[in-house]
């Protein structure tokens, strides 16, 4: 067995990436609603979980995991994110990647926790709104109105930041239960997991 | 829309642009709508979608997208700051969403509808972008539009049975959930293993370098659009 990525799982990345897109951005839509904005970190995860569990049955190699959280923070930076979720997406990809690959990809609790690393990728799109507090409300505020902002001001004090890194850790863990419960009732019985 | 993914290039008119134009003015694009860039900047950016689909005889898309991007900013800048309450959140959010997607959206569209694959692969390849981004890219590219088809098919078919979107799935939204994320990828898994095995019939594995029949390559219509972009980026960073 040689350790290299062939076309295969190449392609089956970029499927993944396709459903974990779609669904992710279905999800994000609901971030209009300002409460809901906040509980994005909760919603995201526990939905894409269903696909990332599926997904990392057929992943049997280091690096496509990576791939996979580079393209998302891609595709969030084109649609409109500053650049961080590219960084993020490498980063948390490549942790999540490295703790799968010391279950060998076979471990359900490193899967668990893997999936919940990386589900942390997507507090990239909102450290700006920390970091960068003034710069990103004004710019917020001439695309979302001001009624908008003052409600997401109001709901994101400074200690928000690392309940969010909680909460979407947690909800990462959550997935990963609700993804293997789907994969254990269907797709092992249809014989593709 | 199915039978627009079908097409090659050959059929498409012979104004033909780089892949790599193409995602250039993309990123402009969108860096300038949702930016705060002078309002001639971000219309000239905006109208290069408008004239590329005009130019690929795509009047139809063309004109309604014109059309609603128009609407949305006349009702960003007169509607939003003369609403309150309920009403402007509505309208906030209507218009921000037309006005901050729609142009990367349509310039997406036309970068997928007009780009082959085989296009997408030369151009990554003249570049000397390794495999491992490319090949996953173009997936992207190439079954985004068919999961979307496949996801409005899915619904259509839950909808016979009376699971859609109604009090009953209120109650009960992971069920629906399961009942539309299954199937769907149960399908797209077997998607993906008749793609490898048609790319790899096609030769993708080999490890050689391919060659191809489709020629890429900058031309005037490309520098054109690259100096309007270029100039509208330079214009956004210095006004800003």
């Amino acid at each position: 067995m040689n350790n290299k990525l062939n076309t295969k799982d190449l392609i089956t990345t970029g499927i993944f990436t396709t459903i974990y897109i779609v669904i992710f951005f279905t999800c994000g839509m609901l971030g209009y609603i300002p409460i809901l904005l906040v509980l994005l970190p909760l919603i995201c995860p526990i939905v894409t979980g269903i696909p990332f569990m599926l997904f990392l049955t057929k992943v049997k190699k280091f690096g496509m995991v990576t791939i996979m959280g580079l393209i998302i923070g891609l595709v969030m930076f084109l649609t409109g994110h500053t650049f961080v979720p590219v960084i993020t997406g490498l980063i948390f990809g490549l942790a999540a990647d490295l703790i799968f690959k010391a279950g060998n990809y076979q471990s359900f609790r490193n899967s668990v926790i893997g999936y919940g690393v990386f589900s942390l990728f997507i507090l990239g799109a909102m450290v700006p709104m920390w970091v960068m507090r003034d710069s990103y409300f004004v710019h917020m505020s001439s695309s979302m109105g001001t009624e908008y902002v003052n409600t997401v001001m109001a709901l994101t004090p400074e200690w928000m930041f690392f309940v969010l890194i909680i909460i979407a850790f947690v909800a990462g863990i959550i997935g990963a239960f609700l993804g293997k419960s789907v994969l254990e009732k269907h797709f092992k019985r249809a014989g593709i997991a | 829309m199915n039978s627009e993914i079908l097409q090659s290039s050959n059929t498409i008119s012979n104004f033909k642009i780089d892949p790599r134009t193409k995602i250039i003015v993309l990123v402009i694009l969108n860096l300038m709508v949702f930016g705060e860039a002078p309002l001639y900047a971000t219309i000239s950016m905006v109208s290069i979608p408008f004239f590329l689909l005009l130019f690929n005889k795509r009047k139809k898309v063309a004109l309604i997208y014109i059309s609603a991007y128009t609407l949305a900013l006349l009702g960003e800048i007169f509607l939003v700051p003369a609403t309150h309450g309920i009403l402007n959140l509505l309208i906030v959010m209507i218009t921000n969403l037309l006005v901050r997607m729609m142009p990367g959206i349509i310039m997406g569209y036309y970068l997928i509808v007009t780009t082959t694959v085989s296009e997408f692969l030369a151009s990554m390849e003249k570049t000397r972008i390794p495999k491992m981004i490319s090949i996953p890219i173009s997936v992207v590219f190439r079954f985004l539009p068919t999961l979307i088809e496949e996801i409005r098919a899915i619904l259509d078919a839950m909808h016979m049975r009376g699971i859609g979107l109604n009090l009953k799935t209120v109650k009960s939204p992971l069920t629906v959930l399961e009942y539309i994320l299954v199937p769907l990828l149960i399908n797209a898994v077997k998607t993906g293993d008749e793609l490898s095995a048609a790319s790899l019939t096609r030769g993708l594995g080999n490890p050689i370098k391919r060659t191809h029949i489709c020629e890429v390559g900058f031309h005037i219509q490309d520098i054109i659009l690259l100096t309007i972009s270029v100039a509208a980026l330079i214009i956004f960073l210095l006004f800003k």
